[in-house]
């Protein structure tokens, strides 16, 4: 019998089964790699992707919704991300913290996560606990309770997070300052865990509305990978998602970032040993096709020991402790980002030397045949590190779903990588690393920390 | 760099070994093998018996050293060549020194396995140690120290293991410090290679996408590109406990919050109440619903996380407590902890909360296991831990047995919430003097400079 025909079956006799008026529909199948996603919708509009893996006895569960910083509004930053907080909160059915004691009962682990497009919360359980996380999803997906006493609490709880991620920490504060700099209109400017002061103002009535407004089945993909029956998950969703209703789900309001004309720059003083310099570059979206090959060229750049600039400013020329960059993997065009850590007695204007010369030359020249094949098996490897677990592979498949609509899309970009020339690579430095689009955070020390205490004392 | 806001992940650890074949391997060693053919990767780990705790004193950090210049130069690769062969073959190589125990990681695309063992065994049996490479990593080694300190927590680990561990080797890092490093000569590094780098020393370990059988062969082929030598002795006695509460408060400018560690002593692997002891812990402070979390963040909001910890390790190890509050709220947290730990002392757990955390820790062995890496992982812990041959696979049944009466007797022989020592990363001028009023019965406390190293 043919793939679509057994699924057609399932759904079938899934519907068939069905006392009330939700329908599992058969959208379709993915490659991905040597296995296949497989997709249904619920009426009501709620994305079920499935991946049959039994190398364990065990189900990674995966619960994405298109929504985070950059649908919240200035004045309201931070929202999407307390909101998750308040997730593991108190239901219709559940008293406060029953969610985290039943999962922990089963043996779950859980976690959750927020970014500019999107929110996940995750649960892996032995397979014969898929039913109670199903059940625990879809009631916090329509019943939540949001009372003042735990926003409250769960506000300091977020401060204290602000706090260690980015207040007292020093890359955390440059990284916040660049994209404020770098963008002036997308909603990308502000930080995902939100300013302290809307943290601090937020009222159970903004949770509300906020919940209201993006907690729906038709703005969220549930993601399962492990070990289950296929008809009697499908029949679980179905009972516990299918009479939950729809939202009017308000249109991307995020405004185009214009062009950066010319180089931005801010200096900071912290209480550090060292300098420390984060570059951004307006990069490509996720979906671009600019977007692969610039990821190439990074690797050549700064994608581990043997890159160039990681010998040029670390091994060789002994400048820098710390370097990494990376392409940011938004919806929209996000930065092309670069962080340096100068070495004592190293200033930023040493690594500012090595670092733009660099990025010149691979606008003027082509990268070599080597660094281009060395790339590539690098990016290789890192897709199939992050296929050794359900959880590795769900997460994948939501998050393409999730920015691009295409749960396979990681092994497409592999088969784009392996077309790739070295001068598609030049024309992605020629188009992205530009000057005039750069903005740069330059930290310095504020002589609180000289390094040198150990002679002092 | 930006990234995610990411939740702790909701989870604690219990675990069983199983799916693992041992075999002996000429010269005394031994190998591990998982297979997983999931996915077309390959995992190498070489653990060795022996860490930086076989550093002779004054020469702190020769063995992290050596294990570093591994891939600086064998006699037929250069460090460039080194780095372009791994990129090449899809591979990655890492080195982990530890107190009592030592790796070296690596993974490859299955299509390169062979290639891959070649350069490994090049490295391993040939290193060239090219002294302007050892000199270039010494200054790279310092560098890192400097900067090791724009992390609080980092800070507050260093400062609680040389504080709980005085005058013990757990007291030692395995990095060194600056005046170790800098004294480091080449002949140094050269003597911890000979030191560890021998075949009784050694545990292989291979999963993933590789059939058993080709395994062995490369293994051998590994563990013949070393000398002949038995297992490095563990020279590492067991720590005492240093009576009375300290403070030490790491002095640090312009913190908004607080790292806070406080504990002393905790199990070895070797007690007889081990797994009661680990059990009551993860009552306290071992899961996303425990008294800490609960108490800390769950009800006052104070800390973003809370956990109590039991390391292990060859030798008894330490109990810590684990917070970050707010520099405000740092003097209430405190006492609130330490309210905690007596409470825990004192009346231990009850049915409810023992049967609650054994299922928990019971259903989710199951992560533990569910991937070739962590089963191989486990085994070799066993190996070069010289942990009980049954510590993994036999921790179910004792986890089923654990009783009230146990796990609180385990915690009133192995805690104390009199001999405890609290350590505080914050700006010491706002702080210092309110913590120290805050904490009953302290003795002995020191403000240190987070830029000094002792």
């Amino acid at each position: 019998m043919p793939v679509a025909d057994i699924h057609h079956r399932i759904a079938a006799a899934v519907n068939a089964s069905s006392k009330g008026s939700a329908l599992v529909h058969y959208i379709g199948e993915h490659a991905f790699g040597p296995s296949k996603v497989v997709r249904y919708a619920l009426s009501n509009g709620l994305t079920v992707l499935l991946l049959l893996d039994q190398t364990a006895p065990v189900v990674s569960y995966f619960t994405w919704f298109k929504v985070g910083s950059r649908h919240e509004k200035p004045g309201k930053t931070g929202l999407a991300h307390l909101f998750e907080h308040l997730m593991f909160n108190e239901t219709e059915h559940l008293k406060a913290g029953e969610f985290d004691k039943k999962l922990e009962e089963s043996g779950a682990e859980s976690n959750a996560a927020t970014w500019v497009d999107w929110t996940y919360y995750h649960e892996s359980v032995p397979k014969d606990r898929l039913g109670l996380v199903i059940k625990l999803e879809s009631d916090r997906m329509h019943n939540l309770v949001l009372r003042d006493a735990q926003v409250t609490s769960e506000k300091e709880v977020v401060a204290n997070e602000r706090r260690f991620r980015v207040d007292d920490d020093v890359e955390g504060a440059a990284s916040e300052l660049l994209y404020k700099t770098a963008f002036v209109e997308h909603s990308y400017q502000w930080p995902t865990i939100g300013w302290m002061d809307d943290i601090q103002a937020f009222t159970p009535e903004d949770c509300d509305a906020f919940y209201r407004t993006f907690y729906a089945p038709n703005n969220a993909t549930v993601v399962v990978v492990g070990d289950f029956n296929e008809k009697r998950l499908l029949e679980q969703l179905r009972d516990a998602y299918g009479e939950l209703s729809a939202a009017v789900i308000p249109p991307d309001d995020a405004c185009p970032e214009p062009p950066q004309l010319e180089p931005r720059s801010i200096e900071i003083k912290k209480p550090t040993a060292t300098e420390k310099l984060l570059v951004g570059y307006h990069g490509p979206a996720l979906g671009d096709v600019g977007h692969a090959p610039l990821t190439l060229l990074n690797e050549v750049l700064f994608g581990g020991r043997a890159s160039r600039l990681y010998r040029a400013l670390v091994t060789v020329g002994e400048i820098c402790t710390d370097l990494r960059a990376w392409v940011s993997t938004f919806a929209d065009g996000g930065l092309y980002e670069i962080y340096a850590t100068a070495r004592t007695g190293k200033t930023i204007a040493d690594i500012e030397a090595v670092l733009y010369a660099e990025l010149a030359r691979v606008r003027d020249e082509v990268v070599t045949a080597d660094e281009l094949v060395r790339a590539k098996a690098r990016l290789e490897l890192g897709l199939l590190q992050s296929l050794e677990t359900m959880g590795g592979k769900a997460e994948q498949i939501g998050f393409y779903e999730t920015v691009l609509g295409d749960p396979s899309a990681a092994f497409q970009r592999l088969e784009v990588y392996r077309r790739m020339t070295a001068s598609d690579l030049r024309k992605a430095a020629r188009r992205y690393i530009v000057d005039r689009g750069r903005t740069t955070i330059r930290v310095l020390p504020d002589g609180s920390a000289t390094g040198e205490a150990e002679a002092a004392h | 760099m930006s990234a995610p806001v990411k939740a702790p992940v909701r989870k604690a650890k219990a675990a069983r070994g199983d799916q693992v074949t041992r075999f002996g391997l000429a010269g005394g060693g031994s190998l591990h093998v998982a297979e997983s053919h999931a996915v077309p990767l390959v995992s190498i780990t070489i653990a060795f018996r022996s860490g930086s705790a076989s550093d002779p004193a004054g020469k702190e950090g020769a063995a992290k050293l050596a294990f570093r210049m591994l891939r600086r130069g064998s006699r037929t690769h250069s460090a460039k060549e080194i780095e372009d062969e791994l990129d090449r073959l899809g591979a990655e190589l890492s080195t982990e020194v530890s107190v009592s125990s030592s790796a070296i990681h690596g993974q490859v695309i299955e299509r390169n396995l062979g290639a891959f063992v070649d350069l490994l065994t090049a490295l391993l049996g040939e290193p060239a140690f090219p002294e302007d490479e050892l000199d270039r990593l010494k200054r790279e080694t310092l560098a890192e120290l400097v900067e090791a300190r724009d992390s609080d927590r980092a800070l507050a680990q260093q400062a609680f293991r040389r504080s709980v561990f005085t005058g013990h080797p757990y007291a030692r890092g395995a990095t060194g410090t600056r005046k170790t490093v800098t004294g480091l000569a080449l002949e140094d590094v050269r003597a911890a290679y000979r030191t560890h780098f021998v075949q009784g020393n050694v545990a292989l370990g291979f999963c993933g996408d590789v059939e058993t059988t080709r395994a062995q062969s490369l293994a051998q082929r590994i563990a013949g590109a070393l000398a002949a030598g038995p297992r490095v002795p563990d020279p590492v006695g067991a720590p005492g406990r240093i009576p009375g509460r300290r403070l030490v408060f790491v002095d640090k400018p312009e913190r908004t919050q607080t790292q806070i560690l406080i504990g002393g002593l905790g199990t070895s692997p070797h007690d007889h109440d081990h797994v009661a002891l680990s059990v009551a812990n993860a009552v306290f402070g071992g899961s996303f619903t425990s008294r800490l979390m609960r108490e800390v963040r769950s009800k006052r909001g104070w800390s973003y996380g809370a956990y109590a910890r039991l390391s292990v390790d060859k030798q008894r190890q330490a109990f810590s407590m684990w917070t970050f509050p707010a520099a405000t709220d740092a003097p209430s947290c405190i006492a609130l902890e330490l309210e905690l730990l007596e409470a825990f002392v004192a009346k231990g757990v009850d049915a409810r909360e023992l049967s609650f955390i054994k299922k928990f820790l019971g259903r989710s062995y199951a992560f533990d296991i569910d991937t070739a890496s962590k089963r191989l992982h486990q085994a070799l812990d066993v190996e070069v831990l010289d942990l009980p041959a049954d510590y993994y696979s036999g921790y179910l049944a004792r986890l089923a047995e654990v009783t009230v009466p146990q796990a609180n007797a385990a915690v009133a022989a192995r805690l104390t919430a009199d001999d405890v020592l609290v350590v505080v990363v914050g700006t010491a001028a706002e702080l210092e003097e309110k913590v120290r009023a805050i904490i009953p019965r302290l003795g002995e406390h020191r403000v240190v400079p987070f830029d000094r190293e002792e």
